[in-house]
């Protein structure tokens, strides 16, 4: 039986001790805030950014000139930039090599390449290029210690259940300690609440390894966690009905498709785009960037598949591109490519799109990064109005932190963990694993990811409808109320587990609403019954969230600059 | 995707279980080695392979994984 072993007291928690969370961590704390951080696994290698990455997408005004407008246009047309309210772009833009300067202090090489940043990779022949290059392999080390060099206690494996509020806004967290050999609850009281638990993986089959669960792109421990537990105490969820896809090698999924260093081509040698002939490191081939569906498109017209070739590549951008591997966290890739002697001086690989997931999909953010629940902010992949992948991670998780610590006076602590909200859930939690025998999570999980693929499938070449969404809203509804009467932990392990599937259907719930609601077809959101696009919802958002159990769907303006 | 750790190399410190993203090892008590419980949830993040202080964990890719590539020479024909 699980019991509340702890109740915690802390002016800012962060929920995530990602990219965004440990940044939060670190300028709250410096800010003069008590901070306590609350982590699923282990913050020194946990989330997308465990092992490394390599791009970092920012304004230099030093490299880019004074004007921001051309990098701000270049960030919108990137693979990044579909769902911004542009007048975010500009704060992060503003704040963005501040950030990077820091890491650099700290330890995390920003300049590999000599006294000054570089800028590399990701971009459009003869335009400026965003993507500053660094060395990340040891980011979560770094800032792990940085944040608790500024004064921050993190609690590793300490997932985060629910988020707590009352009528005036968030008032803490309901976590699950499995740090030790018996689980039990730890409610952390809090005035101010960030929230950072990454992407939203694992919500549709893997495209490549059907029933390889966590052969995904983006950390399989990121799923939807802010999303879900926001959306169940009423905040508001934006642009969630955009599918995002992403690509690289087949059936190895791993995301860091842009450090390879080669360009496109049909089996015949034929290149699939008009960018480049030839790919540097300086600038690659964006055609795929651009041309999100490529890899698919090529094997439902029976042209593909579609290969990267870096034979073309010259020895120096080969060892190059071998560093920046290393950097990005693609190690096991890289062990495995010569384990297997593939050697991409000579061999073509296959790439692939990967299964719908979340990024830059989910919880509106004010401003100061706040969401529409006072006190609780967001920051990193699980923000739905903005997107920058590391670099919005970093730059959102240090203002948020900055506002947060300024503003302790708006939040209080309350007796959250004794409100109606918190001791429903715990009892909710511990029938899972108390029930004597029952279902495996696995059912739970497999049974959501093919509803998402039947019911609510993403482009190109599968379509979502009225009736096929409203279909999907009730087979979902029947799998959630069969595996909330039969799922059966053994152990805190499987009980995770089992938490992952829930908030994912949650995830997909509030995808299927959205998509329902956006009557038009938009990227990868193909309706077969609204085929067009609409051009007056261009510069709209949409967004939902819940009240007192009714589903809201909002349009609203884009937030110009 | 399991994880394999080589039992004589290894010294029980219990890093690769602390660190691990996806709680694949359990470590029964200080000093033994960590049993790959849960091998199937394995991400092949490497974090394992890169902390384990004395090089004991490799990773077994499983063979449906397999990375599928062509000699490049096709392209010229
Ligand atoms: C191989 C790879 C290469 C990449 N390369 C680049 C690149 O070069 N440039 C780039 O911009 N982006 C890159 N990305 C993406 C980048 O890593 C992410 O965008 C970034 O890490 C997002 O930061 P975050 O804080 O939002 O989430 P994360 O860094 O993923 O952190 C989320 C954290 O929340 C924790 N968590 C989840 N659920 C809970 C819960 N319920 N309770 C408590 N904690 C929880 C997780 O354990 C994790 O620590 C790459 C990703 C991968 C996988
Ligand atoms: S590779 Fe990563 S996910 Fe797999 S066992 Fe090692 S640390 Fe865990
Ligand atoms: S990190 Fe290495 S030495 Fe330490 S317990 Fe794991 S396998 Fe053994």
């Amino acid at each position: 039986m699980l019991t509340l072993k702890n109740t915690l007291e802390t002016d800012v928690l962060v929920i995530g001790g990602g990219i965004g969370g440990l940044c939060a961590a670190i300028s709250a704390a410096q800010g003069g805030a008590k901070v306590i951080v609350l982590e699923k696994a282990n913050s020194r290698r946990s989330g997308s950014g465990a092992t490394g990455n390599d791009h970092f997408t920012c304004y230099y005004p030093k490299a880019h000139g004074n004007d921001m407008a051309p990098i701000l246009k270049e960030l919108l047309d990137s693979m990044l930039g579909l769902c911004h309210d542009t007048r975010l772009s500009v704060r992060f833009l503003e704040r963005s090599i501040s950030i990077a300067d820091k890491w650099h202090e700290w330890g995390i090489n920003m300049k590999p390449f000599g006294d000054d940043y570089v800028f590399m990779g990701h971009a459009f022949p003869n335009r400026p290029r965003i993507f500053l290059k660094y060395d990340g392999h040891n980011q979560k080390q770094v800032l792990t210690a940085q944040a608790k060099k500024a004064g921050a206690v993190i609690l590793n494996h300490h997932p985060v259940l629910d988020l707590l509020r009352n009528d005036e806004g968030i008032t803490g967290a309901l976590a699950l300690d499995m740090s030790g050999k018996e689980p039990s609850y730890t409610v952390v009281r809090a005035k101010k609440v960030i929230i950072a638990t990454g992407a939203a993986s694992r919500l549709y089959p893997p495209a490549g390894t059907p029933g390889w669960l966590f052969n995904t792109a983006f950390c399989p421990s990121c799923t939807g966690a802010a999303q879900a537990q926001s959306w169940r105490i009423g905040a508001k969820l934006v642009n969630m009905e955009l599918p995002n896809r992403h690509a690289g090698p087949k059936y190895f999924s791993r995301a860091g498709k842009s450090t390879w260093i080669g360009v496109y081509r049909y089996p015949d040698g034929k290149l699939l785009g008009p960018f480049v002939t030839k790919a540097t490191r300086e600038v690659g081939d964006i055609t795929c960037d651009v041309w999100n569906s490529a890899y698919s498109d090529v094997l439902m017209n029976g042209r593909g598949p579609a290969y990267i070739d870096c034979t073309g590549t010259g020895p120096e951008d080969m060892k190059f591109m071998r560093a920046g591997m290393i950097s990005e966290g693609l190690g096991a890739l890289l062990d495995y490519m010569d384990d297997k002697g593939i050697d991409p001086s000579k061999h073509g690989v296959e790439f692939m799109q990967y299964e719908p997931h979340l990024i830059g999909r989910g919880l509106e953010i004010d401003i100061n990064g706040e969401t529409s629940v006072h006190g609780l902010y967001a920051a990193g992949d699980m923000v739905g109005n903005f997107r920058s992948d590391i670099s919005g991670a970093a730059v959102w998780g240090w203002m948020e932190g900055e506002h947060a610590a300024a503003n302790l006076e708006s939040g209080s602590l309350v007796e959250a963990e004794k409100s109606e909200w918190a001791q429903e859930r715990m009892a909710y939690y511990d029938s899972f694993l108390t029930r004597p025998s029952g279902a495996h999570w696995k059912e739970a999980a497999l049974g959501l990811q093919q509803i998402m693929g039947d019911y609510a499938a993403a482009g190109p070449h599968r379509v979502r409808s009225e009736t096929l969404l409203c279909a999907g809203l009730k087979y979902l509804a029947d799998l959630r109320r069969n595996a909330e009467a039969n799922v059966k932990a053994a152990n805190a392990h499987e009980l995770l587990r089992a938490v992952e599937a829930f908030e994912l259907m949650d995830n997909g719930e509030v995808i299927m609403h959205a998509a329902r609601e956006r009557k038009e077809s938009r990227g990868m959101h193909q309706r077969s019954d609204y085929t067009f696009t609409n051009p007056l919802l261009s510069d709209k958002f949409l967004t939902v969230r819940k009240e007192n159990g009714n589903v809201i769907t909002e349009w609203r303006q884009r937030w110009s600059a | 995707m399991p994880p394999v750790i080589n039992q004589d190399l290894c010294i029980g410190c219990g890093t690769c279980a602390d660190i691990c993203p996806m709680n694949v090892f359990e470590q029964e008590a200080p000093k033994m080695v960590p049993t790959v419980a849960y091998g199937e949830e394995c991400w092949h993040c490497n974090a394992c392979v890169l902390d384990c202080p004395k090089k004991a964990v490799s990773l077994r890719i499983p063979l449906n994984y397999m990375l599928l590539h062509v000699d490049a020479a096709q392209f010229k024909e």
